[in-house]
């Protein structure tokens, strides 16, 4: 199973969003996943427990060290675009296993 | 009969007077209407319920903390004190609609009847003129906590349902109409992404669209873009809450702490230790408002995704076609990084300017920057600022935001009597277009509450004057609405 972790400023709003909307995606690609929504601060302390970061792009510079790690980021520029979200699990996930 | 009376009675007591458990209630009751199975609906108001009692640890741990700051203001400096955030805020409200012997429950109720209220607008939308839902859970549970003490504060002798029935209109219409408001800005904003803004400074946003333009030199060499400034690496720490809030936290109330000094402190405070070193004391007592202010945020979070994933589900079954209005925070995806840390430093800017003012003219309030709407707030607006007016208009503008998030913040905390709660809900439109709105009630009464209905109401429909070919179908098919509007620019620069 996946871990995927979606991430935004205060870890209330966008990251929720984001969670409902990647939730619809990975079902989609039929993968199973576990998604947890939180805020930047916690998601950097967190980053081991999970594979994949999902969170807006604006953000994105908050991951570079998760990224050395070898963790999936995936910034969003549209939180609310499922096409966005479709090919970019297509291009960061699927296509590289 | 006498067994129904004591049956209604046992549940006024424990259940509908009593927050928690009637979230709870209002969860598992939810669910089912939903026809999710049992143990889901168990599942569900078990996290309610959880949710919101670590809340309470929460607020009460603020409460405490802030209280022998609070007293040694006073004692000192006959000077009160509040933290302009929506989080300290929704805490000074409900501590305040206890002191008068009301229940806090009345908030959840209003949420509710302001939910339902806007989806009414906009099932009626070929009359409303309304297109939004606004579905951002935990926004608007702070919202109802702050407007529940304005409403009860205004008419504090109107019974709970009244008050209910009041707020929950007014409020639903708040949040229809000023997230039906951004659709536009927002669209433009994104090219077509379809949603528009559920948060806090919605009408803010609109303003900030309208004026942004006006900040663009003509001399066209000179309108710098945020996009070209180099940006100093350290800024980037500032994007995380707990770091933020700790820093902002330690900066004031560190500051307020030597002030009053050690001596003070140690009277007040019968917990300290004096034993220990006073700057690791004040230091520790600093980060604590961050420690609740985290804990806080937890409980919010439990009981609130069920409250946005239903509300959520409840929208997209009854009304397809509807926009989605989201948190500010969508946008940043469209705006450069740099537009969010020079709206946060420069709104920051502003606000520290004005708390000076508010401590050189000898205000009775002094304010307090709460990390919310510093940050919130003054990132949203300069990244529409930069779209329309460059940096120039991102810097002035949410300078100009800092400003009055301080001075019309501390306004607020004597108009709506919060002076002795420690904190005011901070947010632009908190701290304007409800300032209007709690004033007109507490002197026109009815008469103003009626006013400010009509008046919020009225805006779809202007809206709506403005283009109406595509004013419904802007999300589905921005490319001709943009090709319409063009064409009208033309029409109107050859008359």
């Amino acid at each position: 199973m996946l871990k995927v972790i979606a991430a935004c400023g205060s870890g209330m709003g966008s990251s929720q969003i984001i969670k409902m909307k990647i939730d619809k995606a990975f079902k989609s690609f039929g993968i199973d996943v576990s998604i947890h929504h939180c805020s930047v601060g916690e998601a950097k302390t967190q980053i081991n427990n999970y594979d994949v970061v999902f969170c807006s792009a604006a953000l994105e510079s908050n991951f570079k060290s998760a990224k050395e790690k070898g963790k999936t980021v995936i910034p969003l520029r549209n939180v609310l675009s499922e096409a966005e979200i479709k090919e970019k699990i297509q291009s960061h996930i699927i296509d590289k296993q | 009969m006498n067994a129904i009376v004591s049956v209604w009675g046992f549940f006024q007591n424990n259940i509908l007077t009593q927050p928690a458990f009637f979230i709870a209630f209002i969860v598992l009751v939810g669910y089912m209407l939903l026809g999710r199975k049992l143990y889901e609906a168990y599942a569900g108001s078990m996290k309610a319920l959880v949710g919101y009692l670590i809340l309470n640890v929460a607020s009460g741990g603020l409460v405490s903390n802030f209280r022998p700051i609070l007293a040694g203001l006073k004692e000192r400096f006959n000077l009160s004190a509040a933290v302009i955030d929506p989080y300290f805020g929704q805490t000074a409200a409900q501590s305040a609609v206890e002191s008068i012997g009301r229940s806090f429950s009345m908030m959840m109720m209003v949420l509710l009847v302001g939910f339902m209220f806007n989806l009414i607008l906009v099932l009626f939308r070929k009359i409303t003129k309304v297109r939004t839902v606004f579905i951002t859970g935990h926004i608007m549970v702070q919202q109802s906590a702050t407007a529940l003490w304005i409403l009860l504060f205004c008419f504090p002798h109107l019974q709970d349902t009244n008050i209910i029935i009041m707020l929950g209109i007014l409020l639903g219409t708040y949040w229809a109409v000023g997230s039906n408001l951004t659709v536009e800005c927002t669209q433009d904003l994104t090219e077509g992404g379809g949603f528009g803004i559920a948060h806090q400074q919605m009408f803010g946003i609109w303003a900030v669209d309208k004026i942004a333009g006006k900040f663009q030199s003509k001399d066209e060499t000179k309108n710098k873009k945020i996009e070209d400034l180099e940006m100093p690496g350290f800024l980037s720490i500032f994007s995380d809450n707990i770091v933020a809030t700790s820093t902002l936290m330690t900066i004031f109330f560190g500051a307020i702490m030597l002030i009053l000094g050690k001596d003070l402190m140690g009277q007040i405070d019968t917990s300290m230790d004096t034993s220990r070193s006073f700057i690791f004391y004040i230091i520790e007592k600093s980060v604590s408002f961050a420690v609740y202010l985290q804990i806080l945020q937890l409980g919010v979070r439990i009981f609130v995704s069920e409250l946005t994933e239903s509300f959520q589900g409840i929208s997209n079954k009854l009304l397809p076609g509807s926009i989605p209005a989201v948190d500010c925070a969508a946008v940043y995806g469209f705006g450069h990084p740099n537009a969010i840390t020079l709206g946060f430093l420069f709104g920051a800017l502003g606000q520290f300017v004005a708390i000076l003012g508010l401590i050189v003219f000898k205000s009775p309030i002094l304010i307090i920057t709460g990390f919310v709407p510093v940050f919130f707030d003054n990132a949203t607006f300069a990244v529409y600022a930069n779209r329309k007016g460059g940096l120039r208009a991102a810097t002035i503008i949410t300078f100009i935001s800092g400003v009055l998030q301080v001075t019309l913040g501390a306004v607020c905390v004597l108009a709506f009597g919060l002076s002795d709660f420690g904190g005011w809900h901070g947010n632009i439109d908190w701290s304007t277009i409800w300032l209007a709105i709690g004033l007109s009630m507490k002197h026109l009464g009815y008469v103003g509450f009626g006013i400010c209905l009509a008046a919020m109401l009225a805006i779809p429909q202007m809206q709506y004057m403005k283009n109406k070919k595509y004013y419904f179908s802007i999300t589905e098919d921005y490319d001709s609405y943009l090709a319409e509007m063009q064409a009208d620019e033309c029409v109107e620069e050859v008359a």
